[in-house]
């Protein structure tokens, strides 16, 4: 199994940037890969099981499954059910912390997921980098960081 | 009323540097500000689950404080209040460090829930919140700005004697024998081969010998039964030469030390049951090593045979010597009140230095009893350990406090104690007569309190003084033993 951790401080409260982040239709809004998104069967975005289906700018498409979403703990988790990348038993956690010295908040992005030898490398960092890395960058200019 | 205090803050430094300060339960004395002291009750180590510290507040109240989960993994541990001067009921608390990837900085979230009556809740809420987490996280950046990195032992200090090795072969080593009556000078060194080890054994070049109590002993014995070993020493440290085919666990070239209840330790090259070692952790040099069998005497006397409560006061017969000033020092830690006795005024100076509150000068003339009840301004001791076997038992029971306690230790040289039970019966007073090794069957029990035993030797919370001979002046070491200049322990270094 590979895990891939990323994490970052945002200079906003976590109430602020949770807004944002609970909406699993929203990625596209600030996520710089995404094009667009839509929850498939017209399902509002904060039932979970939905499905999100999206189509990142490179044209590959990912559908991903909403496990979970806590409004009481700032945290959302996701499994992707179909991409071009050659991964299984992937879940994905999203999570944010307050810090309450000076009202800023943690942010932490983690996935876990199968992968064969051969391509742990380059999947990591194509999850790692191009997906966390680029994500937790947008979030920081959306929010700023000291 | 239920209250939840969430603090958290972002630390300039990596998860590694915090998480190596927070995990040690026992280091708030040294960052917190509001802690002055804090120790671990029943000398546990740290990150024993279970263990309980205690804080001296700098306002001067105490904290009892037990760990209920510790996580290297997660970096996290949380612990519970058991007893506060504040009503702080049913508190838990959890320390979670989370890495910020993308900078060299820890994220660190300290949240504790507890109930407390409503008219304090606000008070209380902001105690916690204020004066133990914020104030927690400004102290430990302070003292990772401080903080020097600890000096490392030098590793020719840990290193054993390097010779060259032959591997299975027969080697010589030079042993020491008891040859006729049991004095030191019938003490002589024979040019003995070793063997390889059997399959259970290692084969180990000795690099520090102890000189105990029983070794005397033995040599006054030994040529008067023909089973004793001719080779007096209960214990050894040294370096593993090679080791049997079924041992596991034991390498060549690793540092070990181990005692055993049969002799035959004062040899350059000895093999032994691969179960009887214990690796030796760096930081502990072969001859502080050397104090093991003391030091676990001094461990069991302190901890098992009778466990004295703090603040009560525990006599101590030759407290200058190895095994006293070990005991002393380590009474002391547990603040227990010291009394001990020496032969001489040089004797009374060293054992001052090492713990002992009240040293008595015992000369011909000296009334021990007196002199107790002098220090204790009549009341007696709780605790009296007790060397010299049958001899002046009925003036220490009278020095006993009710429900005090006497252990005789060491040989009684065979000659029966009186006792009357009535004088025990009469005042819940109780005797123990421990043999170390009794105590020590059980492998991991062993471990333990030799883990203990080496923890304290890292840090110097125990410093024992140790004079060294070589092995081959075996005979002058066993003439100063016990003598009045005599202090501290004796170890034999086999000649390199």
């Amino acid at each position: 199994m590979v895990k891939v951790y990323r994490s970052t401080v945002l200079d906003a409260p976590a109430d602020r940037v949770w807004r944002d982040l609970r909406d699993f239709n929203g990625f596209a809004i600030w996520h710089p890969l995404i094009g667009s998104s839509r929850i498939e069967k017209g399902h509002p975005a904060d039932k979970v099981g939905c499905v999100r289906n999206v189509q990142l700018k490179d044209g590959s498409r990912i559908r991903e499954k909403l496990l979970s979403l806590s409004d009481y703990d700032y945290t959302c988790s996701s499994t992707i059910l179909d991409s071009p990348l050659d991964l299984s038993d992937h879940i994905a956690t999203l999570r944010l912390f307050p810090v309450t010295e000076g009202n800023r908040c943690f942010i932490e992005w983690s996935a876990e997921f199968e992968v064969v030898p051969e391509k742990m490398d380059a999947i990591s960092a194509t999850v790692g980098e191009g997906m966390f890395e680029a994500g937790l960058e947008a979030l920081k200019k959306r929010y700023g960081k000291r | 009323m239920k209250i939840t205090v969430i603090r958290s803050a972002v630390i300039d430094a990596s998860i590694d540097d915090v998480w190596a300060v927070l995990r040690d339960f026992n280091s708030h004395d040294q960052w917190h500000p509001a802690v002055a002291g804090s120790r671990m009750e029943n000398g546990l180590d740290s990150d024993v689950v279970g263990g309980v510290r205690k804080f001296s507040l700098t306002s001067g109240e105490e904290i009892r404080e037990q760990l209920l989960r510790h996580n290297d993994r997660e970096h996290a541990f949380t612990y519970c209040i058991l007893d506060s001067p504040l009503p702080l009921l049913d508190y838990v608390a959890t320390v979670q460090l989370k890495p910020v990837t993308d900078g060299n900085q820890t994220f660190w979230d300290w949240r504790a829930h507890f109930r407390a009556p409503g008219e304090r809740a606000k008070e209380l809420e902001n105690i916690v919140g204020t004066q133990i987490h914020e104030a927690g996280f400004t102290g430990l950046r302070q003292f990772l700005v401080q903080q020097i990195k600890p000096a490392q032992p030098s590793p020719q200090e840990a290193k054993a004697i390097k010779t060259a090795v032959f591997v299975g072969e027969d080697l010589p080593s030079r042993t020491v024998v008891v040859t006729s009556a049991g004095k030191p000078e019938s003490l002589t060194l024979e040019n003995l081969t070793v063997s390889a080890p059997d399959p259970e054994q290692v084969r180990i070049r000795q690099t520090a010998i102890a000189v105990n109590r029983q070794d005397i002993s033995h040599c006054r014995i030994s040529t008067t039964d023909v089973d004793i070993p001719k080779t007096p020493g209960m214990e050894g440290v040294g370096e593993i030469i090679d080791v049997g085919r079924h041992v596991n666990g034991f390498f060549r070239g690793d540092r070990v030390v181990y005692l055993r209840r049969n002799p035959g330790s004062y040899a350059e090259i000895r093999c032994i049951d691969a179960d009887e070692c214990l690796p030796l952790p760096e930081g502990v040099t072969d001859v502080e090593a050397s104090i093991l069998l003391k030091g676990l005497t001094a461990s069991l006397l302190l901890n098992r045979v009778f466990q004295a409560a703090t603040g009560a006061t525990i006599l101590i017969e030759s407290v200058a010597g190895g095994l006293g000033h070990l005991l002393s020092q380590w009474a002391r830690s547990m603040e227990l009140v010291v009394i001990g006795t020496v032969a001489t005024e040089e004797q009374a100076k060293f054992s001052r230095d090492n713990g002992c509150d009240h040293p008595i000068v015992v000369t011909n003339g000296t009334v021990l009893r007196d002199e107790v009840m002098r220090i204790t301004k009549g009341r007696g001791v709780d605790y009296w350990v007790h060397r010299d076997g049958s001899h002046g038992l009925d003036n220490i029971l009278a020095c006993l406090k009710s429900c005090g306690h006497c252990a005789v230790i060491g040989d009684c040289g065979g000659s029966p104690i009186p006792l009357d039970f009535n004088v025990l019966q009469r005042r819940s007073l109780t005797i123990s007569t421990p043999v170390v090794f009794d105590y020590l069957t059980s492998r991991p029990y062993l471990q333990r309190i030799a883990h203990q035993l080496f923890t304290q030797l890292q840090k110097q919370t125990i410093t024992p003084t140790i004079q060294t001979f070589p092995l081959s002046q075996v005979t002058e070491a066993h003439k100063q033993f016990g003598t009045e200049e005599a202090m501290g322990a004796i170890t034999l270094t086999p000649d390199p």
